[in-house]
């Protein structure tokens, strides 16, 4: 890899900008926070394990039982992961899905983003000041999640009142009105893009709905954590197929 | 339990309260710096064009997108996680669907009530085992794996891949949200407003085009909070973290 040939940014050859070196040891560093947090943590647990009634025998078997429920919803994370790899690169794929945000508001984000400039993420005019804007646009609204549970979490440890006393209804409701506000509109906005986009959306939505459909008719609770996987996996494949008996 | 036993323990927790509340912070702030640190690399050092405007307007757009949820997510996720764990989770991300989940088997496991101090401390360690598992698997499959896979695969499957990722999962995450909310009033609101934003106001007023999903956010948002169902019980939010 060649890093900082002059460049203006018009490629769309995203991997070369998206896999420089210094983006692959930001991503490892924020892993190795995460790694040296949980190790903070364990050794206060088991520090204070005592006190709080728990035996290190206790502590431990918690550890595997997470780490073994774990397993499933972190596959299904990492197919999703891989698929978006020629949209956003590695590092950038292992910070912002695999960590701090999910591959939904993440691409979201992106899409938004890549819009504000005209483009379209993963189109023809997807380039590398669309990725790098896109990638910045996304880490910044990541980053307010952060900074509102930073801000937060002390304000309700002192048990802030006033936090509490939002009205319920409120709380149930504008949230779930905000996501499918958002995720409506970036799903419509999809659809006069072409007739393989319009095939592409009514594959994933139809698998997906198949997918929780007999997750909950076969009590078979893994296919709601592989239904994202799988639904992008078939609708690819659709869209595949389709892209390739048009062109 | 005699006293000085109590006192004992009672400082042992608010020590491990201290520990963590300030390790917690000064590892999130790190994990902060270093998530912005990448991007911003591309915007000043990559001479990739980008200017000051671009990444502005991008950010407005996305903020009147999601700054309900910024604000909502960790007020709705406190009562569940405790000070301790809220500072894992909202770094590890995949809240709902992992680490939650995560940490009730690991209660169930070593038979802990909820509300319990034991609990509390059985959710930290299962979250960190489930962090340890996450973060493992996303470095050797997607890291390394993946990055060679990509190598491997076809230019044009590439090509296709990332013209129809994004509709690939925005059909699917729709339908998971649609179901998973059970509110029909909502979805229908946010799907009306959606098609009338996209297919009437943005052809009208070409100008908003940037603003389209912030604007059928707010709209969904308010026209949600007019026709709501008044006498049902306030039911549980939804989120995607």
């Amino acid at each position: 890899m060649s890093p900082l040939l002059p460049r203006d940014g018009s490629s769309t050859n995203i991997i070369e900008v998206a896999n420089t070196p210094i983006l692959w040891v930001f991503a490892l560093a924020v892993f190795a926070v995460v790694i040296i947090q949980s190790l903070i943590y364990m050794k206060a647990a088991a520090k204070a394990g005592p006190a709080a009634d728990i035996s290190q025998t206790e502590l431990r078997a918690s550890f595997r039982a997470g780490a073994v429920a774990a397993v499933g919803p972190s596959l299904a994370v990492v197919l999703v992961s891989i698929a978006l790899l020629s949209l956003f690169g590695t590092p950038a794929v292992l910070t912002r899905i695999g960590l701090v945000g999910s591959a939904a508001t993440e691409t979201a984000s992106a899409s938004i983003a890549a819009g504000t400039m005209g483009a379209e993420l993963g189109g023809a005019d997807y380039t590398q000041t669309v990725y790098a804007v896109a990638f910045t646009a996304m880490s910044l609204s990541g980053a307010m999640w952060m900074v509102c549970c930073l801000i937060f979490t002390p304000l309700l440890r002192r048990g802030d009142t006033k936090l509490r006393r939002v009205n319920p209804g409120l709380m149930a409701i504008i949230p779930t009105a905000a996501l499918l506000g958002a995720f409506a509109s970036l799903g419509v906005a999809e659809l006069p893009k072409s007739g393989v986009h319009v095939l592409t959306v009514a594959a994933s939505a139809a698998v997906m709905g198949m997918c929780l459909f007999l997750a909950k008719r076969l009590q078979a609770p893994w296919l709601r954590e592989w239904g994202l996987g799988i639904s992008i996996v078939l609708g690819l494949v659709i869209a595949y197929l389709a892209h390739t008996a048009g062109a | 339990m005699s006293n000085t036993a109590a006192g004992t323990n009672a400082s042992a927790l608010a020590e491990f309260d201290r520990t963590t509340s300030r390790w917690g912070q000064l590892t999130m702030i790190a994990a902060l710096l270093l998530s912005l640190a990448g991007p911003a690399y591309l915007v000043f050092f990559a001479d990739l064009g980008v200017t000051g405007t671009m990444v502005l307007t991008a950010a407005l757009a996305v903020g009147a997108s999601f700054f309900v949820l910024w604000f909502v997510e960790p007020i709705t996720y406190y009562p569940v996680l405790g000070p301790a764990a809220m500072y894992q989770a909202f770094m590890i991300g995949n809240l709902a669907n992992k680490l939650l989940p995560a940490a009730m088997v690991a209660q169930a496991t070593i038979g802990a009530k909820s509300g319990t101090k034991k609990a509390d401390f059985s959710a930290i360690m299962a979250i960190c085992g489930a962090a340890m598992v996450h973060v493992l698997s996303m470095l050797i499959f997607v890291g390394l794996l993946g990055t060679w896979l990509l190598s491997l695969i076809p230019l044009e499957v590439m090509e296709v891949t990332r013209i129809y990722i994004f509709p690939a999962i925005i059909g699917a995450v729709i339908v998971q949200l649609v179901v998973s909310a059970k509110q029909p009033r909502i979805t229908f609101v946010a799907v009306g407003v959606a098609l009338l934003v996209v297919f009437v106001l943005v052809p009208l007023v070409p100008a908003l085009a940037k603003l389209a999903t912030g604007i059928s956010v707010l709209v969904t948002a308010v026209l949600a909070w007019i026709v709501r169902d008044r006498n049902a019980a306030a039911g549980k939010a939804e989120l995607v973290n």
